[in-house]
């Protein structure tokens, strides 16, 4: 047990580079989303909001935009060896999860609009556990599905009912 | 399969019985439809709609009896229903977890009982049961032996006597189960006193209290309105009402927890099959519940001691079982609230080993109890910090803050006392975790139902260097969390406890890779590392 000792590294993966916009994209549309609200306050005569708050709120969505995707790019990675799939997200949390490829009963691939829009995919894992899906998200469209091909090839030897 | 179910390979239907359950059922269930039919019609008599509000719930219970049909048939069991859509529900046998017969006073008076059969994909559909509603009690016995004993013992086993005469109009309760039973546990009614300790039952009892408390609110509103009980009150000094308002809120919880209690768990009976395959429970005052857990099935136990359970002396025991409904806590009752011993009896015999249950288990260190000071004193500290605003502020009296200034002690006791119940151990074959204060718990998870670990850092753990290591499973809850353990003593734990999987990812960081140059197909860009 020698080789126990000490903390997990990082998975070795970066995800893909174009990873980042799709994440920001996704905070300008949410920011976009809360503004309208403001918008439609304004135009309806629900409720003011004051100019300041306005600014306040433009730069707080523009830092988040900015900020939140560079941090966010550090964080997620991921790796696959012969015996287990781990990955690493989030952002201000992080966390790393690893299903043994014994286990894994699923393999999804999935693209969102703007995930095609980049080129991107994702690909999920499940377990038989409902706590236990991992997935890796913004990949790019080449590696998730060479991902998927290798992970169906190694779990389909496994037997079982993985539970 | 073996040749001993070849009588299951016609199709086959639910009792006859049924016929007289459906139409009552939909009736009760359309009742308050039916009120309003009556009530709104009642001016003009012999309005069509009346008859047809009782019809349609009756035709469809018929029409149900008379589309559903069942077969065990090539290792698998095939539910069939519906008339203008049809479906059909398979389940191979092999993935069958648990079996659950089930009967509402209705059904125990008509001697049937209801079949729920639990496969592994409760985990993602929540409706992956096979329900057969209902079948009469001695068939529906000799269906969950074929169920769960396939192979060798299902020949011997089918030997229960005439299928509807030996049951009486007791139903479940009297027993007709097969061969010799081991009694592990029998129901003390004494154990009622622990009722009102549970959360189970403090949940019921407030969620009882909510809803009537507004209807009573106005009906007390109403009357103080109409006399002068309002005056008599109020010339009450308060170091009076507040006790006795307080007493009333402590019986009506007691006795409405102890009611629920009885409804749940009377005649709690804890058995175990001749071939120690199977656990079996029986248990219920009006609707009796039997639920089979399969041995190979169980992944474990939960001992639930929330605080006041705990001060007396008492605990509940439950299964993580794999397969098992997933919508209530996911876990199958072993023992109610009783005393310890019972408890730690129980789960000793269910586990296995001892170990589990009594084995000392390793502490989480300073920074898991510091954190458990802080967060109890934030969250707690708030209300009297606001009031103490207000005194100065806003002219407020000084007593409601002094009053709150018992929430941060009382939080400091709930701190010291969740750092001292925070552990983690490992037996032979278990992975013990105890947590939790008020709803304290010790779990047991079996090592080799551990499909996956999870491992999360909020940004102030990362800053304590503390980790919450989850393990994953297909049973129970499906997470047992273990909370704030310095990192690296959770990594070695999970090596430990499942080897062969974390160890691989040990070590000092690499240097990240992009993920595009490591495939060989053609990346669009070749992404600059």
């Amino acid at each position: 047990m020698a080789d126990t000792s000490g903390a997990l590294r990082e998975p070795a993966q970066r995800v893909s580079t174009r990873a980042p916009l799709v994440w920001a994209a996704g905070a300008v549309v949410q920011g976009l989303v809360l503004a309208a609200v403001g918008v439609a306050a304004a135009i309806f005569d629900w409720f003011t909001v004051p100019w300041w708050a306005w600014v306040l709120y433009v730069v707080a969505v523009a830092v988040y935009t900015v900020v939140m995707p560079v941090y966010r790019y550090r964080v997620h990675r991921w790796e696959t060896t012969e015996t287990a799939v781990y990955t690493q997200r989030g952002w201000l949390s992080r966390e790393r999860r690893i299903a043994p490829m014994s286990r894994v009963q699923t393999v999804d691939h999935d693209q969102s609009v703007i995930d095609r829009i980049f080129g991107l995919a994702s690909v999920t894992v499940t377990t038989a556990s409902a706590a236990g899906p991992v997935k890796i998200e913004g990949l790019d469209q080449p590696v998730a599905l060479k991902l998927v091909e290798d992970l169906t090839r190694r779990t389909e030897a496994e037997a079982g009912d993985a539970t | 399969m073996s040749g001993d179910l070849g009588y299951d390979a016609d199709w086959r239907r639910l009792d006859a019985r049924m016929l007289l359950v459906h139409p009552v059922n939909e009736v009760i269930r359309f009742l308050p439809l039916l009120i309003g039919l009556f009530i709104l019609g009642s001016s003009d008599a012999g309005d069509p709609w009346h008859y047809l509000g009782v019809a349609v719930p009756i035709a469809i219970g018929l029409a149900r009896f008379a589309t559903t049909s069942f077969r065990i048939t090539g290792g698998q069991i095939e539910l069939r229903r519906g008339l203008l859509s049809r479906s059909i529900l398979t389940a191979p046998l092999d993935r069958v977890r648990t079996v659950e017969l089930t009967a509402k006073p209705i059904h125990r008076l008509l001697g049937l009982a209801k079949v729920e059969i639990g496969t592994g994909s409760a985990s993602r559909s929540s409706d992956g049961r096979v329900v057969l509603d209902s079948l009469g009690v001695g068939e529906a016995r000799r269906l969950r032996i074929d169920l769960l004993h396939r192979g060798a013992q299902a020949g011997a086993d089918v030997s229960t006597g005439s299928a509807s005469g030996a049951t009486t109009a007791d139903g479940i309760s009297t027993s007709s189960m097969s061969g010799t039973e081991q009694v592990l546990m029998r129901f003390d009614p004494s154990w009622v006193r622990y009722a009102p300790l549970t959360t189970s039952g403090l949940v019921i009892a407030l969620a009882a209290l909510g809803a009537s408390t507004q209807i009573l609110g106005n009906v007390i509103e109403a009357g103080l309105n109409a006399s002068d009980v309002d005056e008599k009150v109020t010339s009450l000094p308060l170091a009076l009402t507040i006790p006795a308002g307080v007493v009333v809120f402590v019986l009506v919880i007691s006795v409405l927890a102890i009611a629920g209690y009885l409804l749940a768990n009377w005649g709690f009976l804890l058995t175990r099959d001749e071939f120690a395959r199977t656990f079996h429970v029986r248990r219920g005052l009006l609707t009796t519940r039997e639920t089979s857990i399969d041995v190979d099935r169980l992944r474990g136990v939960e001992v639930h001691q929330p605080l006041g359970l705990r001060l007396a002396g008492g605990g509940r025991l439950t299964a993580i079982v794999t397969g098992f409904k997933s919508d209530a806590d996911g876990s199958a009752p072993l023992v109610p609230a009783a005393p310890q011993a019972v408890v730690e009896g129980v789960g000793e015999y269910v586990l296995g080993e001892a170990g589990p249950l009594d084995v000392a288990l390793v502490a989480h260190g300073p920074a898991a109890r510091r954190r458990r000071y802080v967060r109890a004193l934030v969250s707690t500290s708030l209300l009297p910090a606001v009031l103490f605003v207000l005194v100065g502020v806003a002219d407020w009296p000084l007593w409601p803050a002094l009053v709150a200034l018992l929430a941060p002690v009382a939080g400091l006791g709930l701190a010291k006392d969740r750092y001292a119940r925070l552990g983690h151990g490992l037996t032979r074959d278990y992975v013990v975790i105890r947590w939790g204060s008020l709803r304290g718990r010790r779990d047991a998870l079996q090592r080799t139902g551990i499909i996956g670990w999870n491992i999360k850092q909020t940004f102030f753990q990362r800053r304590a260097g503390l980790v919450s290591l989850t393990a994953t499973t297909a049973a129970g809850q499906q997470s047992y969390e273990i909370l704030d353990v310095p990192e690296e003593l959770a990594v070695a734990f999970a090596a430990e406890a499942v080897p062969g999987l974390v160890e691989q990812f040990v070590g000092p960081d690499v240097e990240a890779r992009t993920s595009g140059p490591r495939t060989s197909s053609a990346s669009r860009r070749g992404d600059g590392t």
